[in-house]
């Protein structure tokens, strides 16, 4: 069996989710690891027995006779170190967002796949347990036809990614033209473009800091922290939330339909299916309650099955994107994430980041 | 004379600034991030008017580190970081360091710097129970099978020897045992570990390589005033230290009831074991917490040397008994 010799450009945080799911995989092996900054490259080579690490990308591409290239580095470098992965004859793993705009990002996709080469994008929520299960739902029909979908994003700014960015008016995320929102909004668009056809939908979008009154006096001062979006396309609508202040931090999903109200739960990774009462008057009402508790139960017991057989891993959506992005390059199976959605969701990215920080033309 | 003093609003650096305002005629230049909090420096710049300059900026920025660093005759660098995802820790200690070192290089060749290290960078899972932990105690060798803060305080001790020896630059390394005052942590690792509630104590009759605030910011400022200090490393330790049993015996008793259940070493020995082979077999279902190597680094016992830092000239000023009674006060009033 072909094992795929992987490389990691950009060491930082997520980089350490990428070793350690690759590691578990047989098909595949991390062979080299590269950031501009050697110490931080090092440190993660010797922490998870890398043998090489480099500091310059061309060098690392020159000797390491690679077959795929995962970019974790900043988005405003993800265009030209993925067309020089594409160029060393790589299939590319982009860390979100693909890139800075849409047309960067249609530009990198068509670059990959004239060079007949697979690109996938880290949108690892879209491989996560309550993700398949709802699609498992939605297949059998329980939904019925989507109507509505209200996707909320809660983020940290106290936790230590959120700390960084706080803590330096220097760090990139500063230099992003979208900000926070533009780092971290992917996990909360994939979750409508997964029911919305359109290729242009409706977007309305407003954006605010909380804190207001505390101020840094300097770029910092204009970083929202509160997102408030509504999509409508054609035939299904959508509001997207995007909060730091909300606590507990959460990530949910609800999707309305025709038949039923499905609710994820990504933090408790449970699904509950809301079908309405079923039996009339008050009793219909007492029942649901004890309906939708047996749901949260049946969930949690089918987490607690999956953590006995080792198979309840936090970067589990990352683990599984990664072995079917893999198994597309060996076994030319289909792209785990189409072409067409990720190039949509950075248009709808744009109208929103036009709408709260000004024209997007990074 | 100006000094500067990085993480200078941090547990040590705050005190370190107070005893080099006290002990000397510094001016006392301080690196603190914008926008943080100042903390104790607030009230010491309003008590030494005119003594202490705030210079502001990140130290993984080289113009910072410049601009902190001109004119400047002794560095005290003790900033690091102290928590965090592991490329956020190199970043705050190691590629900060980089930054100082080469700022240091090319405006202030002649300065003598003092760096805080720590005792986590010797190998003690190596040594033998009982052993006594001095200067010749070998470095650690698996840096990266301990902690991220040992690996990262590893690395930058590292990168320190290494810079310093190829470009001449005067330095001098300071290895604190365990940091304890008002404002630090309540109970050191070393005692126990608080895991779901319960107190895990694990220290048993480990002896504590414990340092008061006070008394390890004087050994720092003995080192940057006497010239004998140069180029190698000292531990910084109390000469009283105590058992890990009788620190949670006078904890319970000053400050507030804490209930722990004994781990033996050999038991610890056992669920770093059983850890390890979890963590094989679940392929890293929960971190690796507790390893054989962790857990002897941290919980086999042994003896701490501070005979070097004695021999030049420095005298702990506060007992380890008074210097508990002031920690404990400050726990139990906050």
């Amino acid at each position: 069996m072909k094992k795929l010799r992987v490389a990691i450009i950009g060491c930082g945080q997520i980089a350490d989710g990428h070793v350690s799911e690759i590691q578990k995989l047989k098909n595949a092996s991390v062979v080299a690891v590269c950031d501009t900054e050697i110490i931080i490259a090092e440190q993660l080579a010797v922490r998870f027995g890398i043998d090489k690490y480099y500091e310059s990308h061309v060098e690392m591409l020159d000797s390491e006779e690679l077959d795929v290239v995962h970019i974790c580095t900043p988005p405003g470098t993800h265009l030209f170190l993925a067309k020089a992965a594409v160029d060393a004859g790589c299939h590319v793993y982009v860390e979100k967002p693909l890139a800075l705009n849409y047309q960067d990002t249609v530009e990198l996709v068509q670059y990959v796949l004239d060079a007949g080469k697979k690109i996938t994008i880290g949108h690892l929520s879209e491989f996560d347990p309550p993700t398949l299960e709802l699609r498992d739902l939605v297949k059998k029909g329980v939904l019925g036809d989507p109507v509505h979908v209200e996707s909320w994003y809660g983020y940290n700014l106290s936790g230590s990614f959120g700390k960084a960015i706080l803590a330096s008016p220097d760090h990139w995320v500063h230099r992003l033209p979208g900000k926070l929102f533009h780092n971290n909004i992917n996990h909360m668009l994939n979750k409508i473009t997964e029911f919305l056809d359109d290729e242009e939908p409706e977007v309305h979008a407003f954006a605010w800091r909380k804190d207001s009154d505390h101020s840094f006096g300097d770029v910092r001062d204009t970083m929202y922290d509160e997102l408030r979006t509504v999509i409508r396309g054609k035939s299904v609508s959508a509001y997207g939330t995007f909060s730091s202040s909300v606590r507990p931090v959460g990530h949910y999903v609800r999707v309305f339909g025709t038949k039923s109200i499905i609710d994820l739960d990504y933090t408790s990774r449970t699904v509950a299916v809301d079908r309405g009462a079923t039996y009339p008057s008050a009793i219909g009402r007492l029942i649901a309650g004890y309906h939708k508790a047996w749901q949260y139960a049946r969930s949690a017991a089918r987490n607690t099955k999956k953590f006995y057989n080792y198979d309840y891993h936090f970067f589990s959506g990352m683990g599984l994107l990664i072995e079917k992005f893999y198994d597309s390059i060996l076994n030319d199976a289909p792209l785990p994430i189409s072409t067409r959605n990720i190039v949509r969701i950075a248009w709808i990215m744009d109208r929103i980041i036009a709408q709260v920080h000004g024209e997007n033309k990074s | 004379m100006k000094v500067l003093v990085t993480g200078a609003n941090g547990f040590l650096g705050s005190s370190l600034v107070r005893a080099l305002l006290e002990r000397t005629g510094y001016q006392v230049r301080c690196l603190v991030r914008p926008g943080c909090n100042l903390g104790k420096l607030d009230v010491l710049i309003g008590n030494h008017p005119g003594r202490i300059e705030l210079s502001y900026g990140a130290l993984n920025n080289y113009q910072t580190c410049l601009e902190a660093v001109k004119n400047i005759a002794i560095v005290f660098h003790l900033a690091s970081a102290k928590s965090g995802a592991p490329a956020e820790m190199f970043h705050g200690s190691s590629v900060a360091t980089k930054c100082l070192l080469e700022a240091v290089r090319n405006l202030a060749p002649t300065a003598k710097l003092v760096h805080c290290s720590s005792f986590s960078v010797y190998g003690v899972a190596d040594l033998k129970k009982g052993e006594t932990v001095d200067e010749n105690t070998p470095l650690e060798r698996h840096p990266e099978k301990r902690d991220t803060y040992a690996f990262s305080k590893w690395h930058q001790e590292r990168l320190v020897r290494e810079y310093c020896q190829k470009h001449g630059i005067p330095t001098v390394i300071m290895r604190p045992g365990v940091i304890y005052g008002p404002g630090g942590t309540p109970i050191s690792t070393r005692v126990g570990l608080n895991l779901f509630g319960l107190f895990l104590f694990i220290g048993g009759r480990n002896m504590l390589p414990l340092t008061y605030l006070d008394n390890c910011a004087d050994a720092f400022v003995t080192a940057a005033l006497n010239s004998q200090f140069s180029g190698e490393g000292y531990n910084v330790v109390d000469d009283d230290p105590i058992t890990a049993k009788e620190y949670l015996r006078l904890y319970r008793r000053d400050v507030k009831k804490v209930r722990s259940i004994p781990i033996p070493y050999f038991v610890m020995w056992l669920i770093s074991i059983a850890c390890e082979k979890y963590y094989a077999r679940s392929k890293g279902q929960l971190p690796d917490i507790f390893t054989r190597y962790k857990t002897a680094s941290m919980w086999k016992p042994q003896r701490f040397s501070n005979k070097k830092l004695k021999d030049l000239g420095w005298t702990m000023n506060t007992p380890t008994e008074t210097g508990l009674n002031i920690n404990f006060q400050s726990l139990k009033e906050s």
